[in-house]
């Protein structure tokens, strides 16, 4: 038995097709990362399994349950800030605890385990509103790491949060989470999802590659990925550099652009030479490892987050 | 149980905390105390003063028990709902009606709270009440009519009102402004006519006059509003309205779709 099962379930909002025949099987145990651009369809799915919202058709099992069924199962963490911000840290927990039928005593002693847990014990009776958007994320993650809470489903958790806090968020899921607990983890953040053992990524409505992320690479981006930041980004450093990307595609990223390659080497010169030649200074290139992100724009030509500027 | 006192503690301490919250339910009647028993009743002889200044205390009363119903729980619902509070509670196993019941025991504990400190500062500035036991009795009756029918348009208002502010703007432009036209800001006999039928429609002003009537004495009231079709008529519209706002929030107010 999967510990997720979702077998060709549909959704539509208003005649609007959001998930298209999706299928997915997470193992006990494993964490699942779901990569898509924002209107994939991949919080509608995550909606669907945490019994928050109900599909058109298809099939989706909790532990063999329907999800309704599994709610005490299931730790939602929703992209929204949910605790209370003029609530502290642990009248948040022991307000979550009682709602689950813990006792007031209980559910102290509770709110005590989870934030020694997340690390939030100095902060824990100060008011949520004073909270950084790290820290009332650690806590809402520590409202889904009751014990009996078997699957963890995560909402785009780091949204907001500066690399540091990232990474710094990450390690904390990895020392506060069971092993057995399957973790499914909604991003659209690349190396966000590089951490997990598998990744499935989504573009309308249907899940369209899965697999490690290394293994994702390996099949989907077979050229060397260069890229190029120049001192100003304009329509003109775009001509150039699709001049010398394989079949004229550049993928824009806050650093710069991306280009693709089967001679790493030799187009670097070239691409250095030509926007020289047209005027456009070179502040930084080089040839870098692909990552998700670029696995994603080579299967679907989109980008997964919107570069400002 | 746990559920239910789960959701009364969290909500309670919300609303103590929020300031808007204390503003509109308590300092707002007792501030109109205070101006009402000293502005209005220049010019009346004295004997009766101590009346009007109870019938005065009654209606700022009523007003705070009305704006925590229209207004407090509009918030409370479409703040969880802006907020993914919404969502992680469906996602848990938790009973909606058990949520409904601790967060609305919140907001009544809340407006009995501002009823009662209305009372004591009315009483402290000279307003009395010559009701008998049995009055009072009745009296409290009316109160929870009122807190009936002000919870049920505040039901009504936070499910279909998604947008916080939205929330918050409706249940206080209902509140204040029905006060204004059904005769709590201003004494009935100076209403336009077809604004006296409708304060003896509306529950919450016709419930105001009658707990009036029964603590103030019949002199404060322009009208009778305790004629068996007058009772009838405030308590089958306010058990309606709280009625129609349950069905609703029961139906639509736990949906995310």
């Amino acid at each position: 038995m999967f510990a997720i099962h979702v077998e060709n379930l549909t959704k539509a909002y208003n005649s609007q097709r959001v998930l298209d025949g999706v299928n997915l099987d997470v193992p006990e145990g494993e964490f699942y990362a779901l990569m898509g651009p924002n209107g994939s369809g991949k919080t509608t799915l995550a909606s669907i399994i945490a019994a928050v919202k109900t599909q058109d058709s298809g099939i989706v099992e909790v532990y063999g349950k329907k999800p309704t069924q599994a709610k005490g199962l299931i730790g939602y963490v929703p992209q929204e800030n949910f605790s209370s911000p003029k609530l502290s840290g642990r009248e948040n927990l022991v307000y979550f605890a009682t709602l689950l039928g813990y006792s007031r005593s209980q559910a102290n002693q509770l709110a005590t385990q989870m934030l020694e847990k997340v690390e939030l014990c100095e902060e824990a009776d100060k008011r949520v509103a004073k909270y950084s958007g790290g820290m009332r994320k650690r806590l809402e993650v520590a409202t889904a790491l009751f014990p009996g809470i078997k699957v963890l489903i995560l909402d785009e958790p780091t949204t907001g949060l500066d690399p540091g806090a990232r990474r710094s968020f990450f390690g904390m899921m990895q020392e506060v989470t069971d092993r057995r607990a399957t973790i499914i983890l909604i991003t659209h953040i690349g190396s966000d999802a590089e951490l997990a053992s598998r990744v499935g990524l989504i573009d309308n409505g249907r899940i369209i590659s899965e697999g490690t992320p290394d293994e994702l690479k390996r099949k989907h981006v077979v050229e060397d990925v260069i890229t190029v930041e120049t001192a100003v980004k304009s329509d003109s450093v775009l001509s150039v550099l699709k001049d010398h990307s394989i079949d004229g595609k550049v993928a824009e990223s806050e650093a710069g652009y991306k280009i693709y390659s089967r001679n790493g080497d030799k187009v670097l010169a070239d691409v250095v030479r030509s926007l020289d030649q047209a005027g456009h200074k070179v502040m930084r290139i080089e040839m870098a490892p692909p990552t998700l992100e670029d696995v994603f724009f080579r299967l679907t030509e989109k980008q997964l987050r919107e570069v400002t500027g | 149980m746990r559920q239910i006192s789960a959701a009364y503690n969290r909500t309670i301490k919300e609303l103590l905390r929020e300031r808007a919250a204390l503003f509109w339910t308590i300092a707002w009647p007792i501030i109109w105390v205070i101006i009402g028993s000293f502005s209005f009743t220049g010019g009346a002889p004295q004997e009766v003063i101590p009346y009007i200044k109870g019938s005065i205390t009654i209606s700022m009363m009523v007003f705070a028990l009305m704006i925590a119903g229209m207004s407090n729980l509009p918030v409370s619902i479409a703040g969880d709902r802006a907020d993914g509070l919404l969502a992680k509670l469906i996602s848990m196993p938790i009973k909606p009606y058990k949520d409904f019941i601790g967060r609305i025991s919140a907001v009544i504990s809340l407006s009995l709270l501002a009823a009662a400190l209305v009372i004591v500062i009315g009483v402290a500035l000279g307003a009395r009440f010559p009701g008998t036991g049995a009055h009072i009795l009745q009296a409290i009756g009316f109160i929870f009519l009122v807190i009936c029918a002000s919870a049920g348009v505040g039901l009504i208002a936070g499910t279909l009102i998604k947008n916080l502010h939205g929330a918050i703007m409706t249940g206080v432009g209902i509140a204040v402004v029905t006060s204004a036209i059904s005769g709590l800001f201003a004494p009935y006999e100076f209403l336009p006519v077809p604004l006296q039928s409708f304060a003896r429609i509306y529950p919450v002003s016709s419930a105001q006059a009658s707990i009036v009537y029964l603590l103030a004495g019949p002199d404060m009231v322009a009208y009778n509003p305790l004629t068996f079709g007058q009772v009838t008529l405030t308590i089958v519209l306010s058990i309606m309205l709280l009625l129609a706002g349950t069905v609703l929030y029961s139906r639509l107010g736990w949906k995310l779709e």
